[in-house]
């Protein structure tokens, strides 16, 4: 790469031809204030705040705009340059209301910080000041203060540049001149706007959750990681009289970078909702009794002895890794692998495809993505933002989902196929590469382009367009989501997308799960996997196993979570310990779980609130969330994130991990540790792969040729298209300030062509009818489904997976309101 | 006097129509370029010219033109025609006048540059010359001037209008782009890319103003010398106290006081206390100053320039710090709101100027104004803050006087000046 060699304030610096004077300053220690400029998004020039005086320059430069020249001499404290700052600082202030005393920035505010470094002493100003609405709420949890506002255009350009939502945008024009929400924004709420806030180099745009609630020097930071969808964003846990106060994201470019979506961002405050569960509770005749910790864990501890081996232990999302891996291990004593973090799909793949994505950098180097199934700004939202700055480098972005995805509009193709289909599309594009290629491998012969275009819905000129892009340069990348893997045929999925990779190659990502559910597979919660992913029949896992527990797991593949239930269902499973999971609620075939229910000897359940499934339990003990206890965190890729506790957790709570000990004294297998460190330790003896702070080189299937056939669904009425949104009413979010209101109420969406006959209209309100059980909601009409399907929110209490994520289901649609009947 | 050559038809009531414009040698020179000359001759003739952007900065158009990537597969025209600067009225005088004269330009200019969209951004108040412009198009399209294959070559152009949305702002180049594209027009940072080669759409984009191509069909009809030897022609809005406001077509270098008499001479027969010779952008002069060869060069040497050549003149009953006053007010609502120095700048300067018009003027701040101006100087990120400087400078060092006397008057209230707003109206009328 070449350089040039520049002088600032007579020191020489060489940087690469393209960096800016700003930068090549603060290569030096130079510090050069700034406001508008944010090292995230391109120069933009407007507060003039970065003046540097340039030589054979005519008049100021702004610095974070100038790239840098060979042989060009730069002066950042010349007497012009002290000059022109002092003027702007003065024109930014006289309207400023310096009401610092009672604003959240305050402390930590770079409008304080330069005005007290390069600012006039005192004002010239004696003209009355600009006066604008105060306080302006912009959303459910964004406050704006247009008063304090120094248009530095951060916020506006965050919305276009990086999250590509447009959720704010500049209104009227000059001194008038005012943030404001777009139309787009009010209608559906941006998921980042939390990063806006973070970016406001003053206290303009404020949290709706954080607002007036603590002085930043007030605050104990903690490094922390959030633990809500998977990604694993590196966070901030501002404290402050043992209260998370506050949430920020903790720069870590490999991850999150800089930024956190609004989940992250504003979720919080469920840790300290009056709803924690505080004390254990026992079924006494029927109902759910307070209990003292002894009583409850010596009735868990007698009846996992009793049935041993026929117990089983599902859920981890919201454990640690160490606590996983003691989970995991206190089972395997107790002669059982039935242990699976999966609590909440039906689809059991095999353990080469059991998770597995990243590392995240890859998409930095990527040239064709394409989204299988996955509705990555919904699932992943931060994870979107990488793929953003993917497709803003030329990458090409491609889809195939049941549904229109949001995103839709930055990709090169997305394909909205029939429900379950994928896997045609998939096989179609195979078929297609493979003719171009000259050879077509025999299974391959079998699929008619035509023919599986038909059954998926879509043209073939869409999958043509598809192989077109797919055979750009550079590396392929294939992420598979939620959608594909709770839609009907998740297996046909794969196959066909094995094939497809044996033809065009290109790498897998497994999008699943959420929280720490990779961590807790990865620490060996899984039933054909001991600790390290490494299956349980093998010899070497087995001895270093056997060498560290001093005793032999079976050596068996156990149950996974859907068999789990089946077992229990029919009597072959007696004891079932759910932790940090929510499977009557979340399990995707809720008659299962009900069977499974009402066969079990004991359900025991660990959790934070009184959940669906703690309400159908035995016995609860109380936990603690993931701000309260240390220990270690991993994300999708494997990544494994240590933090330390933030708060203590309420009284009456324990942790899982302490929970876990407990039980194993009462086993006589005591399982003792002084702290995380030694379970982790021992932990890393156990499966040497494990390392902090790498993602995990997970087994990656091998492309292979192999043709399924598709299963029809046969049925009458609209097929459900279950997705979940990013703002949904959970245990969690809905106990978040805010949080609710952006999920709002749901709404469910049918095809014109299927509303038309039903005589629905835009914004009607529609029951959905399922056998004997219905719900509510109102109706978007868009061909954002194929036709003949509905788009249902699941996630919703209305809309529980347990009922609505069953693939396959059909539902009939009653029109109960005209749109605009009511209301508007 | 010569016949005027950008003015010669704009009076004639059937100009805007295809078969007069026609028969009075329209479209010859579009013929003349597809049939005899490539567009790099076509680009040579207009160099040769010395044309010279008439927008305000002053730009040469050949060398704008040879910025131009020759190879980029898809490059823009813009027509600048949102004529906004106060006092500026010769762009919507060709437009409602002389529509085809523009369209040929647009045409000459395209062909130049290897352009297949064309697009005009029309001030939205021009209702009358969006109605003719519109026409003007469908009839050039009619008569194969638009559209595929014109005149037979394969020389292909659209041509599109696009009414802007009310924002002075939308004038600066760049904004204007952004206003085109579908966004708030802001100002966009022009190093390291222009519009030329970086505009519209990232595209290289030729962006030039209604008069600037309107010059062209007669530069390729007649020949760079000719065009020389006419002056070359320029036009100059000619208002305020003269007795006929109007455009006037004269060889660049006209003097002040010869566009006066043109116009009908100063109202009243009173003494020019003071003119903008380009615009409320550039610095007003005063009266000593009416001799003064209005171009480029020596304008600048006087701290002024010749911007969109509006001469709006001033007689001697005007109190300049009322003008000033409202100078700054336009700028202070036209701000896009972008930068800061601009955005609060403006509005301070109008608040002091304010108190001082209403008499409660301190003596320091006439220092405080002079010190705004200079901080206003040089720091803006685009010419529009810059425009208040200029007329604030002339107040304070031409006509400080006056500021001096409403200062004065805030602690004799008796000494209040009674001039009136923009000048006493002429006797009788």
């Amino acid at each position: 790469m070449s350089t040039v060699t520049l002088t600032i304030d007579g020191r020489t610096v060489t940087v690469p031809k393209g960096t800016t004077v700003y930068h090549a300053a603060r290569q030096l220690g130079i510090e050069i204030p700034i406001f508008c400029y944010h090292d995230r998004m391109p120069p933009l020039g407007a507060c003039r705040m970065c003046f540097v005086q340039v030589d054979r320059m005519p008049r100021l430069q702004t610095a974070c705009t100038l790239e840098a020249q060979e042989g060009m001499v730069v002066w950042t404290e010349s007497p012009e340059v002290v000059e022109a700052r002092r003027a702007i600082l003065e024109f930014l202030l006289i309207n400023h209301p310096l009401d610092c005393p009672i604003c959240d920035k305050g402390g930590e505010c770079p409008l304080q910080d330069n005005t007290f470094r390069y600012g006039p002493g005192a004002s010239r100003f004696v003209e009355p000041k600009r006066h604008f609405p105060k306080a302006v709420r912009l959303s459910p949890v964004l406050t704006l203060d247009r008063e304090r506002c120094i248009l530095c255009w951060r916020c506006t350009r965050f919305g276009e540049v990086v999250a590509g939502d447009h959720a704010l945008k500049g209104h009227e024009r000059g001194y008038r001149t005012h943030i404001d929400v777009p139309p787009v924004t009010q209608e559906r709420p941006s998921k980042f706007i939390g990063n806006t806030i973070a970016i406001c180099p003053v206290g303009a745009l404020t949290s709706g959750v954080y607002r007036f609630r603590a002085r930043p020097w007030d605050n104990q930071p903690t490094a922390g990681v959030c633990t809500h969808c998977g990604v694993g964003c590196a966070t901030w846990v501002d404290t402050r009289g043992g209260e998370v106060v506050r949430v920020r994201a903790r720069e870590k470019p490999e991850v999150n970078d800089i930024w956190l979506c609004d989940v992250g961002f504003f979720g919080y405050d469920y840790t300290q909702h009056p709803d924690r569960l505080t004390t254990p509770y026992m079924r006494q005749g029927g109902t759910l009794q307070p209990a003292s910790w002894e009583e409850a864990l010596d009735v868990v501890a007698r009846a996992l002895r009793q049935a041993s081996p026929r117990v089983g232990a599902l859920g981890g999302k919201r454990l640690t890794v160490e606590e996983a891996y003691l989970l995991g291990k206190l089972f395997r004593f107790l002669g059982s692998n039935h242990v699976d973090a999966r609590a909440d799909s039906a689809f059991a793949p095999p353990r080469e495809w059991a998770w597995g994505a990243g590392p995240f950098e890859a998409l930095d180097r990527v040239g064709v993505f394409v989204l299988v199934g996955c509705d990555l700004s919904e699932d992943y939202p931060v994870l979107w933002l990488r793929a953003k700055r993917a497709l803003d480098r030329g990458a090409a972005g491609l889809a195939l989902a049941p549904k229109r995805l949001e995103i839709a509009p930055y990709l090169q193709g997305a394909v909205v196929h029939r429900y379950g289909t994928e896997a045609d599309v998939l096989y179609a594009a195979a078929r297609l590469l493979a003719e171009r290629s000259g050879s077509v491998p025999e299974p391959l012969r079998q699929v008619k382009v035509q023919t599986s275009c038909d059954r998926a819905g879509v043209s073939c000129q869409a999958v043509e367009d598809l192989v077109r892009h797919l055979a750009r340069p550079g590396p392929v990348l294939f992420v598979v989501g939620q959608l594909s893997w709770d839609g009907p045929q998740p297996g046909r999925t794969l196959a066909a997308l094995q094939t497809l990779r044996a033809v065009c190659g290109g790498e897998v990502w497994v999008l699943r799960g959420k929280g720490n559910a990779t961590g807790a597979l990865l620490a060996g919660l899984a039933p054909d996997a001991l600790p390290g992913l490494v299956p349980p029949e093998d010899p070497q896992a087995r001895a270093r196993v056997r060498a560290v527990w001093g005793f032999e797991p079976p050596i068996s593949p156990g149950l996974a979570a859907p068999a789990m239930l089946e077992a229990a269902a029919a009597g072959r499973l007696s004891v079932l310990y759910v932790a940090g999971a929510d499977p009557a609620r979340d399990f995707p075939d809720g008659d299962l779980w009900k069977r499974a229910r009402a066969k079990l000897d004991l359900l025991v359940v660990t959790d934070l609130f009184w959940t669906t499934t703690v309400e159908q339990a035995d016995v609860v003990l109380p936990a603690l969330s993931c701000f309260e206890r240390a220990g270690t965190w991993a994300n999708l890729e494997g990544r494994l994130q240590r933090v330390a506790a933030s708060r203590m957790g309420p009284p009456g709570a324990r942790a899982d991990g302490d929970i876990l000990q407990l039980l194993s004294q009462r086993l006589g297998r005591p399982m003792e540790y002084a702290s995380v460190d030694e379970v982790w330790e021992e932990l890393r003896r156990v499966a040497p792969g494990m390392e902090l702070d790498r993602p995990y080189s997970f087994p990656r299937p091998q492309p292979r040729v192999e043709v399924q056939l598709p299963t029809p669904l046969d049925g009458e009425g609209l097929v459900v298209v279950p997705s979940a949104p990013l703002f949904r009413t959970g245990e969690m979010a809905s106990r978040c300030r805010g949080l609710p209101e952006l999920a709002g109420n749901p709404t469910v969406v049918l095809h014109p062509e299927d509303a038309v006959p039903l005589g629905l209209e835009d914004g009607a309100e529609v029951e959905l009818q399922v056998g004997d059980a219905s719900a509510r909601a109102r109706a978007t009409v868009d061909a954002a489904v194929a036709p003949g399907h509905v788009l249902v929110p699941v996630g919703f209490s209305q809309f529980p997976r347990s009922r609505w994520q069953r693939p396959g289901l059909r539902v009939r649609v009653r029109a109960l309101q005209p749109a605009g009947r009511e209301s508007r | 006097m010569p016949q005027p050559v950008l003015l010669r038809y704009v009076r004639e009531p059937d100009q805007a129509d295809i078969d007069a414009y026609e028969r009075r040698g329209g479209y010859a020179a579009l013929r003349r370029a597809l049939r005899e000359l490539s567009p790099e001759q076509v680009t040579e003739l207009v160099d040769r010219s010395q044309l010279r952007g008439r927008g305000g900065a002053g730009f040469p158009t050949g060398r704008k033109w040879k910025f131009v990537p020759k190879d980029a597969p898809v490059k823009y025209l813009v027509v600048n025609a949102d004529e906004g600067e106060p006092g500026t009225f010769k762009d919507r005088t060709l437009l409602e006048g002389d529509p085809h004269l523009l369209v040929e330009g647009i045409a000459l200019a395209a062909y130049a540059n290897g352009v297949r969209t064309a697009y005009v951004y029309l001030r939205r108040e021009f209702y009358q010359a969006h109605r003719r412009l519109e026409r003007a198009i469908a009839q050039a399209y009619q008569r194969g001037y638009l559209g595929q294959g014109i005149l037979g070559t394969d020389f292909c152009l659209d041509v599109y209008v696009h009414p802007g949305a009310g924002a002075y702002i939308a004038g600066e180049e760049t904004a204007l782009l952004e206003s085109l594209e579908g966004r708030r027009a802001m100002p966009r940072l022009k190093p390291p890319y222009f519009p030329a080669v970086m505009g519209l759409y990232e595209k290289p984009t030729v962006l030039n103003n209604v008069e600037t191509l309107c010059c062209v069909p007669w530069i390729v009809r007649e020949g760079p010398e000719w065009w020389l030897h006419q002056g070359p022609p320029q036009l100059y809005s000619v208002s305020g106290h003269v007795n006929a406001p109007q455009v006037v077509e004269a060889p660049l270098g006209t003097s002040a006081r010869e566009l006066i008499e043109r116009a009908g001479g100063v109202r009243g027969g009173r003494q020019v206390k003071a003119f903008y010779p380009g615009g409320t952008s550039s610095r007003p002069l005063p009266g000593k100053y009416l001799d003064v060869p209005l171009r480029h060069e020596e304008l600048a040497k006087l701290g002024s320039m010749l911007g969109s050549a509006a001469v709006i003149v001033m007689d001697e009953t005007t109190d300049m710090v009322k003008v000033i006053a409202r100078v700054c007010e336009f700028y202070r609502d036209e701000s896009c709101g972008k930068c800061t120095p601009c955005r609060e700048g403006t509005v301070w300067v109008t608040q002091i100027l304010d108190r001082i018009l209403h008499g409660r003027g301190r003596p320091e701040d006439l220092d405080l104004l002079a010190s705004l101006a200079r901080n206003m100087t040089g720091t803006c990120f685009c010419p529009l803050g810059e425009s208040v400087p200029p007329s604030l400078r002339a107040g304070l060092e031409d006509f400080r006087e006056e500021f001096e006397a409403y200062v004065r008057a805030a602690r004799e209230p008796a000494t209040m000046p009674v001039r009136l707003h923009l000048g006493a109206p002429a006797p009788g009328g």
